[in-house]
């Protein structure tokens, strides 16, 4: 049996992996705050409240799929559970009801088993790209499961897995918040040091239920996301 | 020996109330009008009749005619639209959802919608109104043939806002399924507990109390069509959201239909703003106008 790779190296490549500079394009997108911003939904005092329940609701179901990606990705040596894969990627896109959303989470999960491959030939992943394009007409590989499958085929613990994508996920919203907003650099650090808690909290509370039930509420991040594309002036993709 | 006889009483007057099953069944008939071949009743939900409708299609009230759903209530909707059969399904009035004893199970309906090849429903339902201390469970699965079409909304109300309850119920979950063939197109995981998480989160409703989902799909229309009809639908939704007191969302679907979010701070503007894009869309997929369902007591 090959031994994993140590702890300070398993480290470092989830810390790698769940930077918000890894080139996947993740601070192209704000999945919506555009549009709260724009309208005056989102204001700079609402921010750790926001993401508080950001975390609760998208932040827990997105950590979910992110879990159940990394048990998928342990499966390496065995047969590619390539069905349950495309299960999965598909569920996640039936629960995405805004189009740019949708889309922006699959570009990032495309984007990163791509940028992923390039710096290590890992075969469940390679399987796992496979999969999804002969599954059907477009590819669907969201960012959370593709995420969790890599952490999985790299023997990374799965809680640590699933916190760091969350981790990353807030870093590159609350990233966007300061080119959106008056937010300065102590401040975000500030927020984003906060929220930490909030974060723990979303990965247990994922723990405890599966892909078919985990739930999600929020209609009005739903209609920003909804609406990104009626914006006059964008500075992001989604 | 009395005191267990008392506490298993008590037991079971919390457990299930009543159990009640509505299945109907429509076709469409050589004349080309649809009509109600099958029904099942069992009260409280009822059907008293479908009415004919001028474009062929087929109306039917579906009655509570208990007044509400109580704690315990397991009722269960099941609808067969068989083909090209054109139906409009509403309620006589909101569905209220009252507070149950203590030690009650959640109030609970299930709806389980088939609409075969080439037909259409048109489910148009009132608000649901979850009063204060109420658990409710709604779990909703729509199986849709090659063809077929939908229009489908559920509007939630905060509660019995004239008694200042807002927010004041105790959990309220929405599930739902939509396929197309066996492709998952739309899913929603609702859980709403207000206690633990404020519903008024920036996230959540904000500034809004109402919320209500309409999705529309035909199975078999081109992605490109979609994004044509999402986006008459978002400069529809344009002319009558101008006032701050309402939010509409459109946006296509994994494939076949579009789903429309909306957030209102009263009741009255979701359902104006709801019949309006439904007759845009319906015009825009069938070439028809939407028939606005005669409300009956």
């Amino acid at each position: 049996m090959t031994p994993g790779p140590s702890s300070s190296l398993s480290e470092l490549r989830l810390l790698q992996l769940s930077d918000s500079a890894l080139p996947i394009g993740s601070l192209a997108h704000s999945f919506g705050l555009e549009t709260l911003v724009d309208a005056g939904f989102l204001r700079v005092q609402d921010l750790r409240n926001f993401f508080r329940g950001y975390l609760e609701e998208t932040g827990a179901l997105e950590a979910t799929f992110c879990r159940r990606g990394v048990r998928l990705g342990c499966s390496a040596g065995k047969t590619f559970p390539a069905g349950d894969w495309a299960v999965l990627n598909r569920r996640l896109s039936a629960l995405k009801p805004a189009r740019e959303a949708r889309a922006a989470s699959i570009t990032l999960g495309q984007n990163f088993v791509t940028c992923v491959l390039a710096v290590e030939d890992i075969s469940v992943v390679r399987q796992a790209v496979q999969a999804s394009e002969s599954s059907s007409g477009s590819p669907e590989i969201h960012h959370s499961t593709a995420f969790g499958l890599v952490c999985g085929a790299l023997g990374f613990q799965e809680e640590r897995s699933v916190a760091a994508y969350l981790h990353q996920q807030v870093s590159s919203l609350v990233s966007a918040c300061q080119r959106l907003l008056p937010l300065g650099q102590s401040a975000a650090a500030r927020i984003l040091w906060d929220l930490k808690p909030s974060i723990v909290q979303a990965a247990e509370r994922s723990a405890r239920g599966d892909a078919d039930s985990a739930s999600s509420f929020t209609p009005l991040l739903d209609w920003g996301a909804m609406e990104h594309p009626a914006l006059s002036t964008r500075l992001f993709i989604s | 020996m009395a005191g267990y006889k008392t506490e298993t009483a008590t037991d079971a007057r919390s457990q299930a109330r009543s159990e009640s099953a509505l299945e109907l069944g429509f076709e469409r008939g050589g004349c080309g009008q649809t009509v109600l071949v099958r029904s099942v009743q069992q009260p409280p939900l009822r059907v008293v009749r479908a009415f004919a409708l001028p474009d062929g299609s087929a109306l039917a009230h579906v009655h509570n005619v208990s007044g509400g759903l109580l704690g315990g209530d397991a009722l269960s909707l099941s609808v067969d639209v068989g083909p090209h059969a054109q139906v409009q399904l509403t309620t006589t009035s909101a569905t209220r959802i009252y507070r149950p004893r203590a030690g009650a199970l959640p109030a609970t309906q299930r709806n389980h919608i088939r609409v075969a090849e080439n037909a259409v429903l048109e489910y148009v339902p009132d608000a649901i109104i979850p009063f204060a201390g109420s658990r409710f469970v709604q779990e909703t699965t729509i199986e849709l043939a090659a063809g077929a079409g939908l229009f489908w909304w559920e509007i939630v109300a905060p509660g019995r806002e004239a008694r200042a309850e807002v927010f004041a119920y105790e959990s309220f979950e929405m599930n739902l399924d939509l396929l197309a063939g066996r492709e998952l197109i739309a899913a929603e995981r609702v859980r709403l507990v207000p206690r633990e998480r404020a519903v008024d989160s920036p996230v959540r409703l904000g500034p809004f109390r109402y919320w209500a989902t309409l999705y529309i799909c035909r199975v078999g229309v081109a992605g490109a069509e979609w994004l044509h009809v999402e986006e008459r639908l978002r400069l529809a939704a344009g002319g009558f959201a101008a006032s701050a007191s309402a939010l509409w969302g459109v946006s296509t679907l994994t494939a076949h239909g579009l789903a429309v979010r909306c957030l209102a701070k009263h009741g009255r503007d979701a359902v104006t703003g709801l019949h309006l894009l439904w007759n845009e869309a319906k015009q825009l997929l069938y070439n028809r106008e939407a028939i606005r369902p005669r409300k009956v007591n």
